[in-house]
């Protein structure tokens, strides 16, 4: 018996240890503190952004001498890797930091306050989307307020724009959308269904007028409707709301009822991404991230207002990654160096922008950019328009974690496929995010008095 | 294992029983031999506590004190930031009412119906290649494969297969007539779908134990059974399936073990945790409290909850296989 306990006993143990392990793991590459002659830099991306961004370092080094080690992740591992580092007392000097976790970041201690040395540094933040530098203040209560202190500066603004099949439109005898009024939410659909057809006969549908993703393209349909998730506080979660309700039925019935989309489960998969780029779909988003794969595609296509609800006004997201710099840094003046060179600097941003892995963080840059003759999509403003207009951060950007708006996506599926009322759904769903919103507000409150 | 009423021999007096000589008449050279053995064993001893201090020192630090810590921040709020506050029993009290836990439980629990289903296909599966067919060692190369495959990548193959417009497996479907549904996007298909997947998976790695196993077992065993008049079927269920039930033991413990840990099938094919969180596991759910909302506390509990859960179930599972010990002479 007592043989057998003792190897039950390890072999259970073995299984739970395999857990504890994840929080151990995965620190020892978060990169030391900076000597004095040398930086630790962690960001993330793909390989085209590496490559961008091994570029605009190198030069960095060529000018100050100060040697970066980089540190990159897969986008999904990021914040793990960013965490596991932090526990382990290894917090690169700078790093990428996204808009969600700032709040906690900061009352943790973890970054530095860098508005002194930012402005001393004679850095034109004017010149510089305030979209993106407000992203990293923080003034104790609010996040993203103008009033607040800088703890980041914007590595970029991800203005999520629209856009449509010009080719398709033209082929079809569609009169092309004005690139600056947008379409009603009825002539939306109207023109969708037009599209939505069987081109080669064989009875079945093989083009669609859009395909949508829930969780990215609901926040446009809801603010232009005059929904929102929360109130201005952050305190209130309203999406049973009327407004909100009658925006996320109208996506619904764009597949369920319109028939103007593949189907409900493939919005949520890469389905309808590729069906926009072999040209089978209408209208589709476009963020800037996309647009050195789009330009390759064998169609012509524009970027467009999103269509817009009852307020008759566009409405879009913006999203934004920070670079922050670690308190403990060994080097702080050389990592606030790095972290605005990567963020203003005109050679640097000129390097990321010719990789087409953003659009530049300099407005004058932007300008001349979104100008330029030979600029594809031609109507490349549109993406200013939305960072300098309407565009607006993504609900869960500035509260302290986003698990409340996170609650909204879990059981949605039955709304989708038309099995239940976004009302009802709505109404279901409102507590249980209000409760969780009420305990980050408690956390953030907490982290903030500690 | 059987305990007898007494020991058949006191205790030794020298530590290694077998080097100690006989006791004879000659009790003096007897006893400097054993003073040199001592000597001897002194430096073996020191040797010894050498060897045996690495693992020891290793379950120390990698095992015992993570476990420890794990249990002190399992009663903390602890954002994984900063230092742990103590809040006591609070994170387990929440976990009694929070239904994600219980579903994904649930959906743990469920997962292993797998390990019936790959244990029989295993079994059948190692029968059939211990015959002399040919290509025989091209087909248990062909099993093992997927064993030794990184499992991210085949999670994405997988991925791609279920896709419900162009995956391979509605593909397929679709010649017999059927219309497949989108596997990893519906609420009843995608667990048997995960569950197709670690079968497969799983499949080489079983076979090739229970292969091992009856090729072990004595062929005297069969010839005397045939003698006695006993058909296939009699033979393997007389025969073989006892011979193998260690192995079948083996196998149930470790992969329910490792299947109340499965994750990153589930976070690489259904990354939101699927339609309704009806994909998600445990650990699944573990990270990303852990991880995405920074509630490590919470999550730690969790994972206690769940190291507990397998310490029961495992010696439950050493308790019924008490029974079954046999051994042959």
């Amino acid at each position: 018996m007592t043989t057998k306990t003792l190897r039950a006993a390890a072999l259970a143990l073995a299984g739970a240890l395999a857990l504890t392990a994840c929080g151990s793991g995965g620190s020892d590459d978060g990169g030391g503190s900076g000597d004095g002659e040398s930086l630790t830099f962690m960001f993330r991306g793909g390989a085209d952004e590496k490559a961008a961004y091994q570029a605009a370092i190198d030069k960095f080094t060529e000018d100050t001498g100060v040697k970066v080690q980089m540190t990159v992740t897969d986008a999904d591992q990021y914040a793990t890797k960013l965490q596991a580092a932090v526990s382990g007392n290894k917090v690169p000097d700078v790093f990428y930091i996204e808009q969600a976790n700032l709040q906690s970041y900061v009352a943790s201690g973890v970054l530095l306050d860098i508005t002194d040395q930012v402005e001393e540094a004679g850095v034109d933040l004017d010149n510089i989307w305030a979209y993106g530098v407000d992203s990293y203040r923080f003034d104790g209560t609010l996040q993203g307020t103008p009033e607040g202190r800088l703890y980041g500066l914007p590595k970029d603004v991800g203005p999520f724009a629209f856009g449509y099949n010009k080719t398709m439109l033209e082929a079809a005898g569609i009169p092309l959308p004005d690139p600056d009024v947008p379409l009603s939410l009825d002539e939306f659909r109207d023109i969708a269904k037009q599209l939505t057809t069987d081109t080669d006969g064989d009875g079945a549908v093989d083009q669609w007028g859009t395909g949508l993703n829930v969780q990215w393209n609901l926040q446009s349909m809801v603010w232009s409707n005059g929904g929102d998730w929360t109130n201005e506080d952050r305190t209130e979660v309203t999406v049973d709301t009327p407004e909100f309700a009658e925006a996320l039925q109208y996506f619904a019935d764009l597949t369920t009822v319109d028939g103007v989309t593949p189907n409900a489960s493939e919005a949520a998969t890469l389905d309808t991404y590729q069906r926009w780029m072999a040209g089978e779909i209408g209208f589709f988003p476009v963020g800037p991230w996309d647009v050195s794969v789009y330009n390759d595609l064998d169609f012509e296509y524009d970027l467009i207002p999103w269509p817009a609800g009852s307020t008759g006004e566009s409405a879009t997201w913006v999203g934004s990654l920070g670079i922050g710099v670690s308190a403990t840094s060994g080097n702080p003046d050389a990592a606030v160096q790095l972290a605005t060179y990567l963020s203003a600097d005109p050679d640097a941003q000129q390097t990321l922008v010719d990789a087409n892995v953003q659009i530049p963080n300099l407005i004058d840059v932007a300008e001349e950019w979104a100008g330029a003759a030979d600029a594809k999509p031609a109507n490349r403003q549109e993406f200013l328009d939305i960072v300098q207009d309407y565009g607006r951060a993504m609900p869960a950007s500035f509260t302290y974690g986003a698990e409340w708006y996170d609650e909204l996506w879990v059981n949605i599926q039955p709304v989708l496929d038309g099995k239940q009322s976004a009302a009802d759904y709505l109404a279901e769903v409102q507590p249980k995010m209000q409760a969780l919103l009420d305990e980050s507000n408690a956390n953030a409150e907490m982290a903030g008095g500690a | 294992m059987s305990r007898t009423t007494a020991e058949p021999t006191p205790v030794p007096t020298a530590p290694a029983a077998g080097i100690v000589p006989p006791d004879g008449d000659d009790r003096g050279s007897a006893l400097h031999a054993r003073q040199a053995m001592r000597r001897l064993h002194r430096t073996e001893h020191r040797w010894a506590a050498a060897f045996v201090a690495a693992p020891v020192i290793g379950f120390l630090v990698f095992t015992l004190y993570p476990l420890g810590y794990a249990l002190y921040a399992s009663l903390t709020r602890w954002n994984g930031l900063t230092a742990p506050q103590f809040i006591g029993l609070d994170n387990y009290a929440a976990l009694l009412g929070d239904e994600y836990f219980r579903k994904t439980l649930w959906n743990t629990a469920f997962y292993m119906i797998g390990i019936p289903i790959g244990l029989v296909l295993a079994l059948l599966l190692a029968i059939a290649l211990n015959r002399k067919i040919p290509g025989q060692t091209a087909f248990r190369t062909i099993y093992y494969v997927p064993v030794i495959s990184s499992l991210a990548a085949i999670a994405i193959v997988w991925q791609f297969a279920y896709n419900g417009d162009f995956g391979l497996v509605n593909q397929v479907l679709s010649w017999f007539g059927i219309d497949g549904p989108d596997w990893l996007q519906n609420t009843a298909t995608v667990k048997p779908a995960i569950i197709l997947m670690a079968v497969w998976k799983g499949l080489g790695y079983s076979m090739l134990l229970y292969l091992a196993a009856i090729q072990s077992v004595p062929r005297s065993l069969y010839e005397a059974a045939s003698l006695d008049g006993a058909n296939g079927y009699h033979r393997f269920r007389w025969i073989t399936l006892p011979m193998v039930r260690p192995v079948t033991f083996f196998l149930v413990v470790t992969n329910v073990i490792a299947g109340s840990q499965i994750f990153t099938e589930i976070n690489i094919m259904t990354p939101t945790g699927g339609p309704e969180f009806s994909s998600a596991s445990i650990v699944y759910y573990i990270v990303r409290k852990a991880f995405k909302y920074q509630q490590m506390g919470y999550a730690t509990a969790m994972a206690v909850v769940l190291g507990l859960i397998v310490l029961v179930v495992t010696l439950i599972q050493f308790r019924l296989n008490r029974r079954n010990s046999f051994s042959i002479d």
